[in-house]
């Protein structure tokens, strides 16, 4: 039991990344490998603004939610726009550089020491579990969350131009769909998600500046696995890596031995290798487009 | 003024000289076929009518202003509608949303012009004998049906000139003269339709104009008749005759 919630935590973690990712990648066709750093950008400016400056939590969020998005909105125009249309392997390279350049800035701002959003969780404990009230917060914020992307992709004019673009992006086009917008929209909504990801880290465990790109290989591993275009599988398989990661660590192998925790990172590759061999269009990929 | 009007469009992508020095222009209310072999430029010339692919040299005008470095949205709110070889529906929204969001990306002003947007969804679908399938996912109509509702809703977005890429193209048989008579009634409303089709009884059955494309050069313009009889149409298609 105690594994499943571990899982729910880190799974609603992973699938707030990947969402956006999900988006941006249905939508532009670009990998964005700067996501990791949206994420910390996120999580330290609300970091900064709560416990540096004072501010309440909920103004500290929308602080590092609004830096992130100009951040991103900034990576757009510098590492996407200029070159996605000449080729879209290009922005793999240029956000690779970008994200270079923030996490030398996150270095230079805020050193390598751990910092935590919330110092003090308050634990609780029944059935067997452990788990904090912050945790349980975040669960539910997610889940959420969520659910305002799934109305809004389904019931508002703004998603129905996402999904138009997504399943058949000249179609859109040529409707009068202006690519251009979208794509922005699009790419700034990734790096809000991003950005609460990092909040969420940053209120669960610890943000240091070295957790840009496992964070980004973690999204990474749920949008292959999920099929890249389609959004819900992307979701579902944030949640099953993180559950696998929780198997694979919590469980006694080989005689009662553990792995140590230090594998866990190990899964989300393994488990891309995995479903690239056996279904290389992702677990998804039998269904038609989720989005 | 024509509708439309193309001067001395070229196009060569990686070497290859794909259009070249293509000149024509289109009347307002006129049903143009556009045929010739496969790789002679037809679907290369409506990505650069529709503003996918920017010509190399000449421009594109519609209803006297330059169009030719203008995106393909840009195009669609002046009036410009595409339907697609391969059916331009998105399969996984219901027919309702197919059309709600073509109209939702109308300019603001032509869209609150429609009045109620629901009520033009149903006449949309009701025109073209879907309504009984609004909430059914596009995907699962036949090709015939994709292609009506396509159709459908490009021209309920208010669009006056219409490309469409072969149209009768994954349609069966029986629904290919309900694609035609769809066509006509553009032709009725005094819109302008350009057709790539390979199918030349269709295309005899609804044009006005035939303009014969072969390796990226216009090669023939003229009526129906007038373009199935001549002897440079027999050659394209079936080589010269080495006896002439």
């Amino acid at each position: 039991m105690q594994l499943l919630v571990n899982a729910l935590i880190a799974g609603s973690l992973a699938a707030l990344l990947s969402a956006g990712l999900s988006l941006v990648y249905g939508v532009l066709g670009v990998f964005n490998l700067a996501l990791g750093q949206f994420a910390l950008t996120g999580g330290y400016v609300t970091w900064w603004l709560h416990v540096s400056i004072g501010l309440p939590l909920p103004v500290s969020i929308l602080g590092g939610v609004i830096v992130a998005a100009i951040v991103t909105w900034i990576a757009f125009e510098v590492s996407v726009a200029p070159f996605y249309r000449r080729h879209v392997f290009l922005p793999l390279v240029t956000t690779i550089a970008f994200s270079m350049i923030l996490d030398a800035l996150i270095l230079l701002l805020f050193q390598e020491r751990p910092y935590s959003i919330i110092a003090v969780k308050h634990s609780l404990h029944f059935a067997g579990v452990y788990i904090s009230v912050e945790q349980i917060f975040l669960i539910a914020f997610t889940i959420v969350f969520l659910c305002a992307v799934a109305w809004v992709l389904h019931s508002t004019s703004l998603g129905r131009k996402i999904r138009a673009t997504v399943q058949h992006s000249d179609a859109a086009r040529s409707l009068g769909i202006s690519s251009a917008l979208l794509h922005r929209s699009v790419f700034i909504a990734s790096g809000i998600l991003a950005a609460l990801g990092g909040i969420y880290l940053g209120i669960d465990q610890n943000l240091t500046p070295q957790l840009g790109f496992p964070l980004t290989i973690k999204a990474y591993a749920a949008l292959i696995a999920g099929g890249k275009d389609n959004f819900w599988g992307t979701i579902v398989c944030a949640y099953l890596i993180a559950l696998l990661e929780q198997l694979a660590i919590g469980l006694p192998w080989w005689g009662g031995d553990y792995i140590a925790a230090g594998f866990q990172s190990v899964v989300a590759l393994l488990f891309i290798i995995v479903v690239l061999l056996l279904k290389p269009r992702g677990l998804f990929s039998g269904l038609r487009r989720a989005i | 003024m024509s509708i439309l009007a193309v001067t001395h469009l070229s196009l060569t992508l990686q070497d290859q000289h794909i259009l070249k020095n293509i000149s024509l222009s289109v009347e307002e209310g006129d049903v143009v076929g556009l045929i010739g072999p496969n790789g002679s430029g037809k679907t290369t010339l409506f990505n650069v009518l529709s503003g996918f692919l920017v010509p190399t040299h000449g421009s594109v005008h519609f209803r006297g202003q330059d169009i030719t470095g203008f995106s393909p949205s840009k195009r669609a709110h002046m009036g410009i509608g595409r339907v697609f070889q391969n059916f331009g529906i998105f399969r996984e929204m219901t027919l309702e949303e197919n059309v709600l969001v073509a109209l939702e990306a109308l300019p603001a002003e032509q869209r609150k012009a429609l009045g109620n947007l629901k009520e033009v969804v149903q006449g949309t679908l009701e025109m073209v004998g879907l309504s009984g399938h609004a909430k059914k996912k596009a995907g699962s109509l036949s090709g015939g049906q994709m292609r009506l509702l396509e159709i459908a809703r490009t021209l309920k977005s208010g669009k006056e000139l219409f490309l469409l890429d072969e149209p009768t193209a994954g349609v069966a048989p029986k629904m290919t003269h309900q694609v035609g008579d769809l066509i006509s009634e553009l032709k009725r409303d005094r819109k302008t339709v350009l057709i790539i089709e390979h199918d030349l009884p269709f295309i005899s059955r609804v044009c006005d104009r035939v303009i014969v494309l072969n390796v990226g050069e216009v090669v023939l313009d003229g009526k129906p008749s007038e373009v199935k009889q001549h002897r440079k149409l027999q050659e394209i298609y079936f080589g010269a005759d080495p006896t002439s």
